[in-house]
């Protein structure tokens, strides 16, 4: 057999790759079949493949139930916000970086706008609780000082969409500009000498060239961001939300809802979230797919695949 | 490309830069504007993405009776008693340890492995290297999702309360390993081919050839994955119930949650601290290493991820 023959010439360089095949079946494909459990009626005792067929009971229960709806939509729009501030803010960084001359500014100024990417959840949420807690919180304090009203944060639903898009620009514009820099410091230095010979004026040069320039990255940037638009930012919402059940409302996504039914004392609560977890997988998939095909009419370059 | 048009583009270009330099020189007014733009703004965002940091870190030192008033840019007054009341418990060394162990011995595991598989992926030699990517690829596409992850690690492989559940689950990311192949990619193949002619062994090669010119992107890696260690709360919080085996990470959370319930850290000493104080100290030397490293290393990673996304 060809295979075989493959195998057998090249058998140190597959053995070399042969701990991560094993990890990755192991570690993400075996737990795919625990899809199977959103059409069965999951029983500890007798575990995933012992549990009996109960057909689409599951997936009925979770989308004539009444929260479905709610955090798809949760999901989705605050996702969409990070999307659009995350990608509108690292870019301007990135092109006002790109504008600093003064080598040290820079280098200083750069270091600090990526520095939160590098702190873990947990101390990003214990800083907000801290900030924005009760009527001794920081931002309240600067609020009375103002002569403004204190505002209740953990108990006004509405404010958090914001709040959350501000915290995620905070820990991840900086480093998303990076990638922006890398591409922009790539570009000739030709299109804006002969912009400059035509009179172009430096905004101008930003807006008719750079930016053009920067559209495929842009695009696959928008697009890798799109594709897990289904997906929730566990640790963010999760740890500053926490079962506080006020805030639901604005900031229930489809994974602390799942971990939420993963963890509560229903006999058939696995079942119940697999059920959304094959919803999230299928639906993701499924954007991902739709979204290369757009990009593939409008921009063939930038395609992700 | 051959030697002289190397020669004739490295001419073309110096001859740009003094042009560039002398156009700099004059520049107009928009570009006064746009300067003055990116100075204010950057310095702006640089200092809303400092100014937390430097709260927690005053704050940290700062006395229990000023800390109720809410945090201060500067310290009012300075005492040590919540690093005191923290560091005389047996829980910060014992979660301290664990997170150091993590994060040692996941990122040598979790680098070496990824390096070799992207090595494999990438090497012109392997007939099957698409189908390698695509294997990795498609988990990216379709996760196996919460609940598979959660019967995978809890039930099936039974590794609850297991420094393993800590170790495991972050050993390999595809990210990473994309990341990887499009940087070995660049290098050429002639490397490999004359070790070859010379009888060398593959993994020879691999080891004393191809690691010592990767070193950016190695290094870049490695951060990477430590990062993704020294943070990791999410797998604790799942699998591990026993404060044995909790890392920093969940020290504080649980710090935070049960911000009454400070006995949590097994201190035996009567100081009177704030809790918002231990917590704030908590966080202090839970970002420690980072800080430290960070300066370090930050040249390295600009370089890696780069060159890997650039080529990609």
């Amino acid at each position: 057999m060809r295979i075989w023959r493959e195998l057998r010439k090249n058998k140190w360089l597959y053995a070399m790759s042969l701990p991560v095949v094993v990890y990755v079946f192991i570690f993400s494909y075996v737990p795919m079949s625990a899809h199977l459990l959103a059409f069965k009626q999951f029983s500890p005792g007798k575990g995933l493949w012992g549990s009996e067929w109960i057909g689409l009971d599951n997936l009925t229960f979770f989308f004539t139930g009444p929260d479905w709806l709610g955090v798809t939509v949760n999901t989705i729009y605050l996702n969409l916000l990070f999307i659009a501030a995350g990608t509108i803010c690292s870019l301007c960084i990135a092109l006002l970086l790109n504008e600093i001359r003064h080598a040290y500014f820079k280098k200083v100024s750069q270091s600090l706008v990526i520095l939160p990417h590098f702190i873990s959840i947990v101390i990003v949420n214990l800083m907000v609780i801290n900030f924005f807690n009760g009527q001794d919180g920081m931002i309240n304090r600067i609020f009375s000082q103002l002569g403004f009203e204190p505002v209740n944060w953990f108990q006004t639903p509405a404010v958090w969409p914001c709040l959350l898009t501000i915290i995620f620009v905070w820990k991840g514009a900086g480093w998303g500009s990076i990638i922006y820099l890398a591409t922009l410091t790539g570009f000739s230095e030709e299109y804006f000498e002969s912009a400059r010979i035509d009179g172009a004026k430096r905004l101008q040069q930003i807006w008719y060239i750079t930016l053009p320039l920067l559209r495929p990255t842009i695009i696959v940037l928008t697009l890798l961001g799109l594709g897990r638009i289904f997906y929730g930012d566990f640790g963010l919402i999760y740890g500053i939300i926490g079962d506080n059940s006020l805030l639901f409302n604005s900031t229930d996504v489809i994974d602390t809802y799942t971990y939420r039914s993963l963890r509560s004392t229903n006999m058939n609560s696995y079942s119940n979230a697999a059920a959304v977890a094959l919803f999230q997988s299928v639906m993701g998939l499924i954007t991902i797919l739709f979204f290369n095909w757009v990009v593939r009419r409008v921009d063939n370059d930038s395609k992700l695949f | 490309m051959t030697a002289n048009q190397t020669k004739l583009t490295s001419l073309a270009r110096q001859s740009e830069r003094s042009k560039q330099i002398k156009l700099a020189k004059q520049r107009d007014t928009s570009q006064l504007a746009v300067s003055l733009v990116a100075y204010v703004f950057i310095g702006a965002f640089a200092l809303f993405c400092f100014i937390p940091f430097w709260l927690v870190y005053i704050g940290s030192f700062t006395a229990e009776s000023q800390i109720v008033q809410g945090f201060r840019m500067l310290p009012t007054k300075f005492t040590l008693d919540a690093y005191r009341f923290l560091l005389q418990g047996s829980q910060v060394y014992q979660s301290g340890f664990v997170s150091v162990f993590i994060t040692v011995v996941g990122t040598a595991g979790a680098v070496l492995i990824t390096s070799m598989f992207a090595y494999v992926a990438a090497h012109p030699k392997v007939k099957y290297r698409y189908v390698l990517s695509f294997y990795i690829y498609f988990t990216m596409l379709f996760p196996p999702g919460l609940v598979g992850y959660y019967l995978l690690i809890s039930n099936w492989l039974g590794l609850r309360d297991s420094l393993l559940a800590l170790l495991l689950p972050l050993l390999f990311s595809a990210f990473n390993s994309f990341l990887m192949t499009s940087y070995f990619r660049t290098l050429p193949f002639e490397l490999n081919e004359a070790a070859t002619v010379d009888g060398a062994h593959e993994l020879y090669i691999f080891f004393r050839i191809i690691w010592p010119v990767s070193m950016p992107v190695i290094a870049t890696i490695a951060l990477f994955y430590a990062l993704s260690y020294w943070n990791d709360w999410f797998n604790a919080l799942m699998f591990i119930d026993d404060p044995h085996n909790q890392p920093l990470q969940m020290m504080l959370r649980r710090i935070v949650s049960n911000s009454q319930n400070l006995d949590y850290l097994n201190t035996n000493v009567n100081i009177p601290v704030s809790a918002t104080g231990v917590q704030l100290s908590a966080v202090v030397i839970t970002i420690g290493p980072i800080i430290f490293l960070y300066p370090f290393l930050q040249r390295y990673f600009i370089k890696g991820i780069t060159i890997g996304a650039v080529k990609g």
